[in-house]
């Protein structure tokens, strides 16, 4: 192991030792913004096995999960009472399996067509959940087993969001992960060197789908309430997809580190202004797509390797994009 | 359906047809000729309709001499945002252009918000709810003359594509932006024309429906992801593809809003990744 390799593993270890101490010396409050930086870490994970690595911009996972956060609720109030993490992962299964049968048929579209596609899969889960009296009890919603142990919602998001990660490292490195890679860069040549684009893409979409149920179960046991409307929002689609492209998209970090930083601005813009909250949102969005399209993390290269090259992060680097992009 | 459920029906279709080709027209020549899927498109139809609503409350100006107006004060904005924001990272992959946009729809709608607050608008006259009956069906003015003000714009912008020496350079940076250049049309400037003439067939859509329709700043959502699936329908091209898809859409909408109002968005949804997977290219489109 070079030097390289122990720095990394010791401030990992480092970041998870702060991160399990962490309850002890913040309140429950704050504690759950912190756990919800950690599922929307999980969500943002989730988007980037499809978004990020295979590059399939996905606009609707916030489909899974709702359906994610209602499997989990109706099993523990159903009939047999299953307990809570057998329903969890029997959401994040049943998921799974919806999004490659849904799979199959839509990524076969490409670029903007399969985004809104997406779209719809997300818009008409939304009102099947919302049509469905007899199961889904229609837009009163279903209201889960009180639980009020706010280390017990960090923990079991911390474990999943470590999950993640470990799981995201070893996927990239293996031939998955290149097959990815390789249907990102250019489809038609990964088929023509025998990858077979439509395995690898139906596995990160059903992975990221499993993640998506996996945030929605966690976040409907810790709400209780799961209605249509608060489980199908938008919004979690979206915040999943900027906290990775703040991060980096297609690294490993990335996604934790993007929620981290959005959901820590955003906590303070919402108690600073709270009115402007989405205004401020959109001009991050904006921000980062102009001047910094890759993430934060390609920045952390850049400042590695000035500490090796001695040539320094620049203010002009920020606009190496639009060099790069624009039309005159 | 009894035929005078029926013929009101078929009335309704025809309205809604004009109306919705307005609102489809500029998403398609931004999405056809750019390759941008303009997600702030409904949102420039809410600015629209609150310039209308905003003129008639305050400054007493008709609702319909205001659509000049929307038209110019959108023509602005588009080409500035094209200008300054868009055009800067128009070569970067598809997601970038689309989060872009996306970033501009929550900022307009949240800023409405802000102003305007959430409250349900809407804009009425002395002529509002008067018109006439045919037959069993009746036809409100309003919405006839949206109807005609719609086609009339839309067929205006076709003309101008077809014949204008800018509406040529538009087309042909659309077919090959690197041969269009080469005979001296100014891409980055055009871009921004044909961003700026989309906003002003969205401001001009936006003022129309003000008449007919309540609204709040949100309500822009909706009408993005129909001028999507109409533009899917008809295929992108040009307007006749995009009357093709609006009137498609628009009797689908009826007919189904009239039989299962509950499930109207699910069923548009359905029908449109079937389509999709039927036919990438649209209805009447060729491939793009």
């Amino acid at each position: 192991m070079n030097r390289r390799r122990v720095v990394t593993w010791a401030l990992l270890a480092l970041g998870l030792a702060a991160l399990v101490l962490l309850p002890r010396f913040v309140t429950s409050y704050k504690l759950l913004t912190y756990t919800r930086l950690l599922l929307l870490a999980l969500m943002a994970q989730g988007w980037n096995f499809i978004g990020g690595y295979t590059g399939y911009a996905s606009f609707g996972n916030v489909a899974y999960f709702g359906i994610g956060a209602y499997t989990t609720g109706l099993l523990m109030i159903g009939k047999w009472h299953v307990p809570f993490f057998p329903s969890l992962f029997a959401g994040a299964a049943l998921c799974a399996i919806l999004a490659a049968l849904l799979g199959l048929p839509i990524l076969r579209l490409k670029g903007h067509y399969f985004a809104i596609a997406t779209l719809g899969v997300a818009e008409a889960s939304r009102q099947i959940a919302d049509t469905w009296d007899s199961v889904t009890a229609g837009s009163t919603g279903i209201d889960l087993p009180l639980k009020t142990e706010g280390e017990f919602f960090y923990y079991t998001a911390l474990a999943l969001v470590v999950g993640g990660i470990a799981v995201t490292a070893l996927l990239v490195r293996s031939k998955v992960g290149y097959a990815w890679v390789a249907i990102r860069e250019d489809q038609d040549a990964a088929r023509m060197l025998g990858i077979a684009t439509t395995r690898y893409k139906t596995l990160a979409y059903s992975l990221s789908a499993a993640f998506s149920a996996l945030a929605g179960g966690v976040t409907a046991y810790q709400n209780i309430h799961v209605t249509p409307t608060d489980f199908f929002k938008l919004d979690y689609t979206l915040q999943s997809i900027i906290a990775v492209v703040i991060g980096g998209t297609g690294t490993v970090l990335g996604p934790l580190i993007g929620a981290g930083i959005y959901q820590l601005l955003s906590t303070y813009v919402w108690t600073k202004f709270i009115e402007l909250h989405p205004t401020v949102l959109g001009i991050l969005i904006i921000f980062f797509v102009v001047f910094l399209p890759r993430g934060l993390v390609p920045l952390f290269r850049a400042t590695r390797r000035t500490v090796q090259t001695g040539r320094g992060f620049h203010w002009r680097d920020l606009f190496a994009n639009i060099r790069a992009h624009r039309v005159t | 359906m009894s035929s005078a459920e029926l013929s009101q029906v078929v009335v309704n279709g025809l309205l809604l047809t004009g109306i919705l080709a307005l609102v489809a027209v500029g998403f398609s020549l931004v999405w056809g000729i750019m390759n941008i899927v303009n997600l702030a498109h409904g949102a420039m139809i809410v600015l629209g309709a609150y310039l209308t609503f905003g003129l008639h409350q305050w400054k007493g100006v008709d609702p319909f001499l205001s659509i000049p107006i929307s038209m110019a004060a959108l023509f602005l904005l588009g080409y500035g945002i094209q200008r300054l924001l868009i055009n800067q990272v128009i070569r970067a992959p598809l997601l970038a252009t689309f989060l872009l946009t996306f970033g501009l729809e929550i900022l307009i709608i949240n800023l409405l918000n802000y102003f305007f607050k959430a409250d349900l608008r809407s804009v009425t006259t002395g002529y509002s709810g008067s018109g006439f009956t045919i037959g069993p069906a009746r036809v409100p003015y309003i919405r006839l003359a949206a109807l005609g003000i719609s086609f009339l714009l839309v067929l205006a912008l076709g003309a101008f594509l077809r014949r204008s020496k800018t509406g040529r350079a538009i087309r042909a940076t659309g077919m090959d932006i690197d041969a269009a250049r080469l005979t001296g049309v100014k891409v980055a400037k055009i871009y921004a024309i044909t961003f700026a003439i989309g906003a002003a067939m969205a401001g001009a859509a936006g003022s129309l429906l003000s008449l007919s329709v309540p609204f709040d700043p949100t309500f822009g959502g909706s009408y993005t992801q129909r001028a999507f699936v109409i533009c899917v329908l008809g295929g992108l091209g040009n307007v006749v593809n995009v009357i093709i898809g609006a009137t498609i859409f628009a009797f689908v909408e009826v007919f189904v809003g009239a039989r299962l109002p509950a499930l109207s968005q699910a069923m548009t949804f359905a029908m449109l990744v079937l389509l999709l997977i039927w036919r990438p290219q649209g209805i009447a489109g060729k491939s793009v």
